[in-house]
């Protein structure tokens, strides 16, 4: 027993740098695409999100939201389904638990 | 590789400011929470040693007999 403890604590290290190894090309792509589409707003961007909220309030009023084709609406669909998923992660860093409030 | 996607800024703020709005909430639902399981908690050790000595009365009772 105590053998095959030691046995598995020396492949530790060997085990670590595979997966090191496995990860980095992979961690790289993930920051090569989350660099330009994951950053938060810079402040220039603020104006321009407020006035494309405007932009798309102003396309409901005018009827203009009804001419959308099922494809884009199920696309535009989905984008929002993606931005309400970020509330429910910041719930759960704010509870910091992942399921339920450990209270 | 797909050169990345320029996310518009409606998007990207609407992300980040949901992640905000969730932290916030998420935050503010466990500090009212806690409060109310703590006292939850306190009744039912309270109920529960009432409960227990009863039983225990009632045990002795019934083995006297």
């Amino acid at each position: 027993m105590a053998q095959a403890v030691q046995k598995l604590v020396a492949k530790v290290p060997t085990l670590v740098g595979a997966a090191v190894n496995y990860s980095k090309p992979r961690l790289a792509t993930f920051w090569y695409y989350a660099r330009v589409e994951l950053v938060p707003p810079t402040p220039a961007e603020i104006p321009k999100a407020i006035s494309g909220f405007q932009d798309l309030l102003k396309g409901f009023q005018s009827g203009r939201l009804g001419q959308t084709t099922v494809r884009d609406a199920l696309r535009n669909g989905l984008v929002a389904t993606e931005v309400l998923m970020w509330f429910y992660i910041g719930e759960i860093i704010g509870k910091r638990g992942l399921v339920g409030y450990d209270v | 590789m797909v050169p990345p996607v320029q996310v518009s800024p409606l998007i990207k703020t609407a992300r980040w400011s949901a992640l905000l709005v969730g932290l916030i909430y998420g935050k503010q639902r466990y500090d009212y929470l806690k409060p109310i399981a703590a006292e939850e908690r306190r009744i039912e050790e309270e109920e529960k040693k009432l409960r227990e000595e009863q039983e225990r009365i009632y045990k002795q009772l019934s083995e006297g007999l």
